[in-house]
């Protein structure tokens, strides 16, 4: 039944962190090498490298200049690129530069595309890196001047979503909790070392009720990177290619109060035919997932993601994570590198974590984290102030 | 809910901030936003209405947003909403909101089918509640700019 047109081969990662002495592009150049290597292909085969925006710029030696004007190829010996490019869609990205890739795959021109992100936030100061996140999550004109932020954007939908579902604040400090085991697990992980409880997370300091510190991600630089071919191609030179077997999309707004389900008990109206699209499009349904790769960003969003992927009930999803049912060894594992909570939110890189852990999972590459014998995820990106939603159904095999 | 307060003097300090870093930041206009922020400066709270359709859009942008006509007019708003969600702000806001910790941002659903962020002001947090009715306050933030925010209208929810 089921035709997948293009796959995944390699992946690269570095540390998610503060490492201010490892400049973006050491970081660019590090992943590729480390994606074509896994990739088990020689640098040369790669046609076309895609990179992602890097946030915030360096005005005195600026990455995306660089990379727009193609320093990346030049940089790793890729003697066979054509085509060079930047894309970005903010959290989305990861999504919107695999298009990008597939449009190239497609056209023929090469069969083999290297896509990377890299981003280093260490090298700009606390007050220029509040400044840039407090105007990026809200409307300079009609939010900003009120004394919006991101974070207050995440707990005014959170204080929402607990009032019409009913979830508490430890089922929504459950996310936090059920993201930091799995970090624990992921030697790239920001917060690697330290478990954290329920309780800890609701007490933590408040920073916009009702979230507290641990219910907020934290900056970190990071990147990653991986090697996407044709389906064809990928069978002949890969032992475990990762597929990409059906994808739902939609855009909702810039300004959340343009969102199009502004109700917030009712977001799962908006996520879940996208969710739906996806799975009907692989011919697989929640019940073939072996594991759900959510980029919420915050723990709440999480829930509602979690909410659409036709398991639980709508607004229950705090229950299941309560019991541990997402965390390692539960029934449905859900964000296996700890997310932009644990895993550290590296700007337009917190996609491109998720769906490289995807692979690293369905290829059985994914270490302590693994989840034994998993064939097939459902992954999740989106970006801006939460202004679209896109889900990917991937398997280690065509169905 | 408090946590210890730090003094932004402290942070100022810690950080290097300048005088500068800690200006709030003002609306800037657009030509087609240009007339609400003169009603407010007026005290006035007016929305932008299709003359084609009747859409009204907020925050408005060139042309309707629902048919894409230029042909518009500035209605007057019953300057009445309830509130949909809100937060707290308690702790880490840039630098210039720093001295008005705690304070509320709030989405604000209006009768005229349209949404705005605002605070909600002269309110007892413990007081907040979903779909409580807020009306306008306009506040003369500075001699040219008034940023419309909201309070609660029944007075014993106010702080």
């Amino acid at each position: 039944m089921g035709e997948a047109e293009f796959a995944v081969i390699g992946t690269g990662e570095v540390p998610t962190g503060n490492y201010p002495e490892r400049s973006e592009f050491e970081i660019a150049y590090t992943v590729a090498r480390t994606a074509i290597q896994d990739a088990g292909i020689d640098k040369d085969e790669v046609g076309a490298v895609l990179c992602a925006q890097h946030i915030m710029s360096n005005p005195d030696n600026d990455y995306n200049t660089e990379m727009v004007f193609g320093r990346l190829p030049e940089a790793i010996g890729a003697k066979g690129c054509k085509v060079t490019c930047m894309t970005s869609s903010g959290g989305a990205s990861s999504y919107s530069i695999r298009k990008t890739a597939e449009g190239i795959l497609r056209s023929g021109e090469t069969d083999t595309v290297l896509v990377v992100h890299a981003q280093r936030f260490s090298q700009f100061s606390a007050n220029e890196q509040a400044k840039y996140f407090s105007i990026a999550g809200c409307d300079v004109e009609w939010e900003y001047p009120y004394g919006m932020t991101y974070n207050s954007l995440a707990a005014m939908i959170t204080q929402a979503y607990m009032t019409y579902t009913g979830t508490t604040i430890q089922q929504i400090a459950a996310v936090c909790v059920a993201c930091r085991k799995w970090a624990m697990l992921q030697p790239n992980a920001m917060f690697n070392n330290k478990e954290i409880t329920i309780d800890k997370v609701v007490n933590a300091r408040m920073v916009s009720y009702p979230l507290t510190t641990l219910m907020c991600n934290v900056l970190g630089d990071g990147g990653s990177a991986f090697v996407m071919t044709t389906a064809e191609k990928a069978r002949k030179v890969c032992d475990r290619p990762v597929y990409f077997l059906g994808e739902g999309s939609d855009y909702s707004h810039r300004t959340i109060t343009r969102a199009n389900m502004m109700d917030f008990n009712q977001l799962t109206a908006f996520l879940g035919p996208i969710a739906n699209e996806a799975y009907e499009k692989s011919g697989l349904g929640p019940q073939d997932m072996d594991i759900f790769e959510i980029y919420g960003s915050y723990p709440t969003i999480n829930l509602m993601v979690f909410d659409s992927l036709g398991v639980t009930e709508p607004g229950k999803a705090g229950e299941l994570v309560e019991a541990g049912e997402t965390s390692p060894g539960g029934k449905y594992p859900c964000s296996t590198n700890g997310e932009a909570m644990s895993f550290g939110h590296t700007g337009t890189g917190c996609g491109f974590a998720i769906l490289v852990e995807t692979v690293r999972q369905l290829q059985g590459k994914a270490g302590a984290a693994q989840v034994p014998g998993a064939r097939f995820a459902i992954e999740n990106c989106g970006g801006g102030a939460f202004m679209d939603c896109h889900f990917t159904v991937m398997g280690s095999e065509v169905p | 809910m408090a946590g210890e307060k730090i003094d932004i003097e402290t942070i100022k300090a810690m950080l290097n901030l300048t005088d500068e870093d800690l200006v709030k930041p003002l609306p800037i206009p657009t030509q087609w936003s240009q007339p609400f922020w003169d009603a407010a400066k007026e005290h006035r709270f007016v929305l932008k209405k299709c003359s084609k359709c009747g859409n009204v859009d907020h925050p408005p942008y060139l042309y309707c947003t629902a048919c894409s006509a230029d042909e518009h007019e500035w209605v007057e708003a019953a300057g009445r909403g309830t509130l949909s969600a809100y937060a707290i702000n308690i702790f880490g806001v840039p630098f210039p909101f720093w001295v008005d910790l705690p304070y509320v941002v709030a989405v604000v659903e209006l009768p005229e089918g349209v949404r705005m962020i605002s605070n909600v002001v002269e309110c007892d947090h413990e007081k907040l509640e979903n779909g409580m009715e807020l009306e306008v306050v306009f506040d003369d933030v500075t001699d040219e700019v008034t940023l419309p925010r909201w309070r609660p209208v029944d007075e014993s929810r106010r702080g």
